[in-house]
């Protein structure tokens, strides 16, 4: 069945959702459950790294390929083994079920899943941000305010409708305004093509797809939320305190990669490629996200008080769609640590943006 | 006397069958309980494998509280949206199944002119061919229950063409031999002897109905049984996954309990065989 | 009746599939109220020939006509027919089993009748399944009845539309010795009490003679061992069965004798 669906998969890919994974997921949870319980041990050498395909995230399939991650382990001696996984929010889940040690995923979602579940988790790297990847896009209008009344198709709880969330707030509208209708991501480029679909939010490639049809007009993006779409790698806080060997591996090979991105055409490509498109889609997609090639303007971003109220509008939408649980008595429930200052519960914190290990890159002391 | 029975002769009396039918359920029960605590244990926020009372919790949220977003109870309406669009699917898929499956088992001509097609059509994917759908019934209530009657009348329509078949010639000689023309041998002998083999065909497709529901609901909709599970997924939230699974799971059967009692009652000559 | 016409005429009648000949030449005719016998090998074509006056096959070459009309090649109400099995509806009661014959004449589409006239049928029914001693089983489902029983039903559901000819083939294969002997007496009965035309096909030649007033031996009398299918079957014996008596009293000994036999195997058991 799940094979059905794979045509999709080369067209739109970051944040996607599976189709039948969640029953088969759940049917699973009984034969997973009766694997024994790994207990935390103190010191590994030996770790696990997911990613899934975004334009953003790219980079991980190079830098294990181009063994680049195999020597920067070497380098700590450890083992890391990076694992490509086709659906995002499974990926995630994983990540959270203790199956990965680290994985890429947006701030969004690192606040709603780990964190909402109780697994302390740290922003390793701040590899990028949407900066216009992220797009509302309305059929026959060119004007915001005219979305007020409409069914909106998006993946519902994504980025998505936090962007759709933001931009309503900027022409003082709210979500009781519109209509939200939960699509598919892998259906959304048809989905536009049909006449119940008058709005829609999503991301690249699907973006850049809607808006060659005709009538379609791109409202309003993330480029007017700079540095609100953040994508990161993840990493599980109390692992990484007890390995800090693996936090100097991933941001020395990082950092390394993301030199060769930046210098080399050819390394763009095969990234490209490997995401389903060409240089020239790849490099589209590149010019709408902001990539932090270098350690140490990641390092400024993290450091900026921004960052803090940024996570505040995350935490605030995630508490009103009640993605911070039923026990959340406030959006603050969950304290998010930055250097800047905590937001929320700081008796609480269990999501952590900390620069320590960009800055070792930054300050050449990998 | 005391000879012990071999172990293929050995029933299990009344009590013993119900007995050993459940300790299945119970060691699955125990087994999660147990690997629910251990993670629990480690991560009191563990959301993979809830504890019994917060699935709990979450039915009670889901059921019989109003939501605070939009003050509906969710379960219920999601429960209602998921069997409006699987009842009629189903109705419709059968209607049509019994109508072309008839057509064709009793008209060798029709049977000519359709069964490649029908076959054909059959072949298709329905999932693959979405886009398609999409644009001809549109992303509302329609495009979801015609995904249903897609996945599963090509299936109906075969069983009824083959139960059709099956029926022997000898009746059907014997009718002509009473006097009877088509149309009355099809509504007076073929028909009343397809109709509890609609409801076995039925049956067999509950399960691919609901898979195609869910699939439906995941792509485009507002509620619904599948929504909610693919919505909090979002966030892990398998306190509430659970119990849908669990919740799904028992309407199925009940729907093939339902078709079972509705079949005995009004075709008795069929079951007492 | 008058009419001294023969009921039945066949004049070189033959039938073959493609180059497989399976009947050829065969001449000669029946008048009303007789009771043919068809017995022969397996592969005879005795069953063909039932099948060509049924409507179900074609003729090939020849005639085939019954009172003067040639054979349409469907089944129609003037050709009962009571198979070996499968000739009673599962879905319908005894009763409404019989009545569907009537029934069928009304409402084109549907065949169904209603009120007074539904009523009438169902007498009408009943007074069949009188006749074929099933009057205490007429709410009963066929799945319900013994093999004979079913037989009997089928016998009731063809008569009720008093057919020209009544077609047995092999109506009594499936059924027990003991059975078989109640079910010779009722149709020796039904085709005494109704002037019935019977042709019945039979595997079994002491039934063939103990029922029939005449018996038909169906047989090639051409054979080329290089093309088996060159040649068909014809009616090789045409043998009128006057020493009724004497059959009967045969096929009676035979089928207690079988009988017995079957007693102590069981019993071994």
């Amino acid at each position: 069945m799940y094979k059905l669906f794979s045509a999709h998969k080369t067209q739109t890919t970051r944040r996607q959702r599976g189709f039948f994974t969640p029953l088969i997921f759940s049917t699973c949870l009984l034969i997973l459950s009766a694997v024994p319980l790994g207990q935390a041990v103190a010191e590994r050498d030996s770790f696990r790294v997911c990613w899934s395909i975004y334009v953003g995230w790219m980079p991980w399939g190079y830098g294990a390929e181009a063994g680049i991650v195999n020597k920067w382990a070497d380098k700590y001696g450890i083992d890391i083994e990076v694992v490509q996984i086709n659906d995002y929010i499974e990926s995630i889940n994983q990540y959270t079920a203790g199956e990965f040690d680290a994985c890429t995923m947006t701030n969004m979602d690192a606040l709603t899943i780990p964190s909402a579940g109780g697994v302390d988790t740290t922003a390793l790297i701040v590899g990028d941000f949407s900066n216009g990847n992220d797009a509302i896009i309305l059929k026959d209008e060119t004007s915001l305010s005219a979305i007020k009344g409409q069914k909106v198709n998006l993946v519902e709880l994504s980025v998505s409708h936090y962007l759709l969330a933001r931009a309503l707030d900027s022409v003082s509208l709210a979500e009781k305004d519109v209509t939200v209708v939960n699509t598919s991501d892998a259906d959304m480029v048809s989905a536009y093509t049909t006449k119940d679909v008058t709005s829609v939010v999503t991301w690249n490639p699907l973006v850049a797809e809607i808006l060659k049809m005709p009538g379609a007009t791109k409202v309003f993006d993330s480029a007017s939320i700079p540095g609100e779409i953040i994508d990161t790698l993840m990493i599980n806080t109390q692992t990484l305190q007890e390995n800090p060997n693996l936090g100097k591996a991933l941001a020395g090979a990082w950092y390394e990669i993301m030199q060769n991105m930046q210098e080399s055409a050819d390394v763009r490509a095969s990234m490209g490629k490997a995401s389903g498109t060409d240089l020239a889609g790849y490099e589209m997609q590149l010019a709408s996200t902001h990539m932090y090639y270098a350690a140490g303007d990641a390092v400024d971003f993290v450091n900026s008080p921004d960052l803090l109220q940024t996570m505040q509008y995350v935490a605030e939408f995630s508490f009103t769609h009640g993605l911070l649980g039923e026990g959340a008595p406030d959006a603050g429930f969950i304290g998010i640590a930055t250097p800047a200052g905590i937001f929320g519960d700081a008796d609480n914190v269990l999501l952590r943006f900390d620069p320590t290990y960009m800055q070792m890159a930054a300050d050449g002391k990998l | 006397m005391s000879r012990s029975r071999r172990w293929i002769n050995a029933q299990p009396s009344m009590f013993l069958k119900i007995t050993l039918g459940l300790l299945p359920f119970l060691v699955l029960l125990l087994v999660y309980q147990y690997q629910s605590d251990a993670r629990k244990a480690e991560n009191p926020k563990d959301k993979l494998l809830p504890s019994f009372s917060e699935m709990s919790a979450a039915v009670d949220r889901h059921a019989f509280q109003p939501s605070k977003r939009t003050g509906q109870y969710l379960l219920w309406r999601d429960t209602a949206s998921s069997l409006t669009r699987l009842l009629s699917g189903i109705a419709i898929a059968a209607l049509l199944g019994l109508t072309f499956g008839l057509a064709t088992g009793a008209f060798p001509m029709f049977d000519a002119l359709s069964t490649p097609v029908i076959t054909a059509i059959s072949l298709i994917p329905p999932m693959a061919i979405l886009p398609i759908l999409f644009i001809v019934f549109g992303l509302g209530e329609l495009s979801k229950v015609v995904l249903i009657i897609i996945g599963i009348s090509p299936f109906i329509t075969r069983e009824i063409y083959l139960r059709t078949k099956e029926i022997p010639a000898e009746q059907l000689i014997k009718a002509q031999t009473l006097g009877g023309n088509s149309s009355q041998v099809v509504f007076r002998v073929l028909l009343p002897q397809i109709a509890p083999r609609l409801i076995g065909a039925v049956r067999l497709s509950l399960g691919s109905a609901w898979l195609f529901l869910i699939a439906a609901e995941a792509i485009a909709a507002t509620d619904g049984l599948g929504y909610r599970i693919f919505l909090v997924r979002r966030y892990l939230a398998m306190d509430v996954i659970l119990p849908y699974v669990v919740w799904i799971t028992f309407l199925a059967f009940v729907l093939d309990r339902l078709l079972i009692l509705i079949s005995q009652k009004s075709f008795p000559w069929y079951h007492d065989d | 009746m008058t009419n001294t016409e023969p009921l039945i005429q066949l004049e070189r009648l033959g039938k073959s599939y493609n180059s497989n000949c399976v009947l050829e030449n065969i001449t000669t005719s029946v008048n009303r109220s007789e009771f043919i016998t068809l017995v022969g090998t397996s592969g005879c074509g005795k069953s063909t020939f039932l099948k060509l006056l049924l409507g179900t096959e074609a003729v090939s070459t020849g005639t085939l006509s019954i009172a003067g009309a040639p054979v349409h090649a469907e089944p129609s109400p003037d050709r009962g027919i009571v198979f070996q099995r499968y000739s009673v509806f599962p879905h319908l009661n005894v009763r409404q089993n019989v009545a569907l014959g009537r029934e069928l004449e009304d409402t084109r589409i549907f065949g169904r009748q209603f009120n007074a006239k539904r009523k009438q049928t169902m007498e009408e029914a009943d007074h069949w399944l009188k006749a074929v001693g099933l009057q205490d089983a007429a709410d009963k489902y066929p799945h319900e009845l013994s093999g004979g029983m079913q037989q009997r039903l089928a016998l009731a559901q063809a008569l009720l539309k008093q057919p020209q000819v009544l077609l047995l083939d092999e109506p009594f294969g499936a059924l027990d010795p003991g059975i078989r002997k109640d079910m010779y007496q009722l149709v020796l009965k039904l085709w005494e009490n109704h002037r019935l035309t019977i042709f019945m096909v039979t595997h079994d030649l002491a039934e063939g003679f103990y029922l029939g007033t005449r018996l038909w031996v169906f047989d090639k009398v051409r054979h080329d061992p290089h093309e088996p299918e060159l040649y068909g079957s014809t009616i090789t014996y045409d043998l009128p069965v006057d020493e009724r008596g004497d059959a009967r009293r045969l096929v009676e000994d035979t089928l207690t004798n079988e009988l017995n036999k079957d007693i102590p195997q069981k019993a071994a058991l």
